[in-house]
């Protein structure tokens, strides 16, 4: 059995084994489990990460830690002037969104347009009344601005479009958007809410992805949107309040609800609000994920297996003397289990080193831009230990069989080399 | 103290079947020097590995200190050969990882020696064959004549009851052979039991008892 003093030698062997071995053979069989820990956590990071973008997007570009909205027999949030000014009293909010929403309709070439049976270049959209400034603080919106310019409080008549309603940015028509065709910053378009029709001239247009929350959008100064829902009385549609970073978002959520302004509004975290097919999407991704990394694990225990196979087996005499002269077979076993662990933990440490120390920082400050998201990497420290484990365990046995194979051979015959 | 007991080998490679050794039968009492000498395929470094439980024969029995061999398990042995037996192999037989020093002492550290000290009962191994200036060198840094003394010294180290040489000076030249052999007339003169596998005469003669085997049997078993 697995001794003590079995466990020394092992390791004592090992250690001169390792030490003296080749030096390229090792560096590319940690290369080998370097790529294959990055493989089970990278690959996985990155599918979750995808979604995760999608989600963060809507975090950081629409209802921030946590947004208060309409209920839903309402239009509007009851007493918002009361709820804004209660939460500008408030500490923690490190900027509050106050924001009007209505649903209508864009029209562009109208002007062009001579036969009146011909069909309109017209698409309904969600018209967003934001405070400039305000907004800019809360989504960076301005930076978003890929033609023409952002929007300044005193502006008049004037929209920013997301790059779903512009035909040459679309991804492609959807159900209900028929994107405007030669709309250009500068181009008037006619913009209808409640009824009331107003021409507009777009003063920028967005470069968002696909599914950003800002994508399909009109923006316009507040007061102008709150003049055309024809409203008086100053209630907004939603207010999104950023929180510092490392807030607690639920516990803020539940002090606002104990301050009794859940009776007129909805309070959600971002986790609350986010549609919940983003969360469906994300476990698709990570079980996809989980199973093209397991694919990889089964490439790294064979590939450890091969190793340690082909060391056994032309180490076969050696291993042959070692029992020749009272080692152990178990000894001989451990040695090869201390050699896996080593290439293993080596491959794992450099892979830490590697996804924190580099790609993890790296892809957040510069996400991967995908058509569906900004991609980062989502690779939680636990999840990484547990890949971790998984593959210092399969190295483990795909290290520990061949190396059984080859000492369970009858002595002498490895000592003389015979069949 | 060895005792054979009509020791058979055959060797099966399909239908065919070689018998090796045909009924052997000695007794080695301890602080013997014995060499076993034949021509090449008499027969004798098969009876070696019989007595040196390194193979198990097809009938017969091996006694070692009035204890029957037969019943004992692979793991039982290896326990046996580590705590009683001591191996030098023709072709030296050294781990090419493990330096000289460390080849000695890796037997003694199996029987759960403390490092120290298995590597102080190493050193002094070594340098009792003229080594104490090469522990730290690996095998491949050593010529063959200091290979082969690695191994008598690590054959050694552990004061094993038998010491079991198969043709020790085979791979080495004259000089080197002359310095293994005194090796074992030192031990021998120190009481080391030593059975010995040779096909060269002069060598043969710095035993005490010459055994001839032919064709898998014993065909002289004389004391010099």
């Amino acid at each position: 059995m697995f001794s003590f003093t079995t466990i020394r030698v092992g390791f004592y062997l090992a250690v001169r084994q390792v030490r003296r071995a080749n030096l390229w053979a090792t560096g590319l069989i940690v290369f080998v489990m370097l790529l294959t820990f990055l493989n089970l956590v990278v690959v996985t990071g990155l599918l979750v990460g995808i979604v995760a973008g999608i989600s963060n997007q809507f975090r950081t570009q629409e209802t921030g830690d946590v947004i208060i909205s309409t209920l839903d027999t309402k239009e509007y949030i009851e007493n918002s002037p009361d709820i804004l000014s209660f939460l500008y009293t408030l500490h923690e909010p490190q900027v509050i969104s106050a924001r009007y929403r209505a649903a209508g309709t864009i029209e562009a070439n109208y002007l062009a347009r001579t036969d009146p049976n011909e069909k309109p270049n017209k698409t309904g959209t969600t018209v967003v009344g934001i405070d400039p400034i305000v907004e800019n603080r809360f989504s960076h919106l301005a930076s978003y601005v890929h033609e023409g310019q952002y929007l300044s409080p005193s502006d008049y008549d004037t929209v920013l479009l997301g790059p779903q309603l512009v035909d040459r940015y679309s991804f492609g028509e959807q159900p209900g958007l028929t994107p405007l065709k030669n709309v250009y910053p500068g181009s008037k378009i006619r913009l209808t809410v409640n009824g009331h029709v107003r021409e507009v001239v777009v003063k920028g247009i967005l470069d968002v992805s696909a599914n950003s929350p800002l994508a399909a959008r009109v923006f316009m100064p507040a007061p102008e949107v709150r003049q055309l829902m024809g409203r008086t009385d100053y209630a907004v549609s939603e207010v999104a309040i950023l929180l510092p970073p490392g807030a607690d978002a639920p516990a803020f959520r539940d002090f606002l609800k104990r301050s009794g302004l859940a009776a007129g509004a909805k309070i959600r975290t971002f986790q609350d609000a986010i549609p919940n097919g983003v969360a469906e999407v994300q476990n698709t991704f990570a079980m996809i994920g989980n199973a093209i990394g397991s694919i990889g694990l089964v490439v790294a225990a064979i590939t450890i297996f091969i190793v340690i196979f082909i060391n056994a087996i032309t180490r076969r005499k050696f291993i042959g003397i070692l029992k020749g002269i009272g080692i152990s077979g178990e000894a001989i076993e451990i040695s090869y289990i201390f050699q896996s662990l080593f290439y293993a933990a080596i491959g794992s440490v450099i892979g830490l080193v590697v996804l924190y120390g580099f790609l993890v920082p790296y892809i957040s400050a510069h996400p991967i831009v995908l058509p569906i998201s900004d991609a980062i990497i989502v690779a939680p420290v636990g999840g990484t230990m547990l890949r971790i484990g998984l593959l210092v365990l399969t190295t483990v046995v795909a290290g520990y069989l061949p190396s059984r194979m080859i000492v369970r051979k009858n002595t002498l015959d490895s000592i003389l080399g015979r069949d | 103290m060895i005792e054979i007991k009509n020791l058979v080998k055959t060797f099966k490679d399909g239908p065919v079947e070689t018998r090796v050794l045909k009924g052997i039968d000695f007794l080695v009492r301890d602080g013997e020097f014995v060499a076993i000498i034949g021509r090449s395929g008499a027969g004798k470094s098969t009876l070696l590995y019989q007595m040196s439980l390194l193979d198990e024969p097809t009938d017969g029995d091996v006694l070692i200190e009035g204890h029957s061999t037969r019943v004992m398990t692979q793991d039982e042995e290896i326990r046996f050969r580590l705590e009683k037996f001591g191996y030098v192999f023709q072709d030296y037989a050294l781990l090419p990882e493990l330096t000289a020093l460390e080849n000695v002492a890796l037997p003694l550290l199996m029987q759960g020696a403390d490092r120290v000290i298995a590597e102080a009962r190493a050193t002094e191994a070594l340098e009792r064959v003229g080594l104490g200036n090469r522990l730290g060198n690996l095998p491949g840094q050593l010529s063959g004549g200091e290979q082969q003394r690695v191994s008598i010294s690590r054959a050694i180290a552990h004061t094993p009851s038998v010491l079991f040489a198969d043709e020790p000076t085979a791979n080495l030249d004259k000089e080197s052979s002359a310095v293994v052999m005194n090796i074992f007339k030192e031990l021998h003169e120190g009481g080391q039991t030593i059975i010995m596998v040779t096909h060269e005469d002069e060598f043969a003669r710095f035993a005490g008892r010459i055994i001839k085997i032919d064709d898998g049997r014993i065909v002289s078993d004389a004391r010099v």
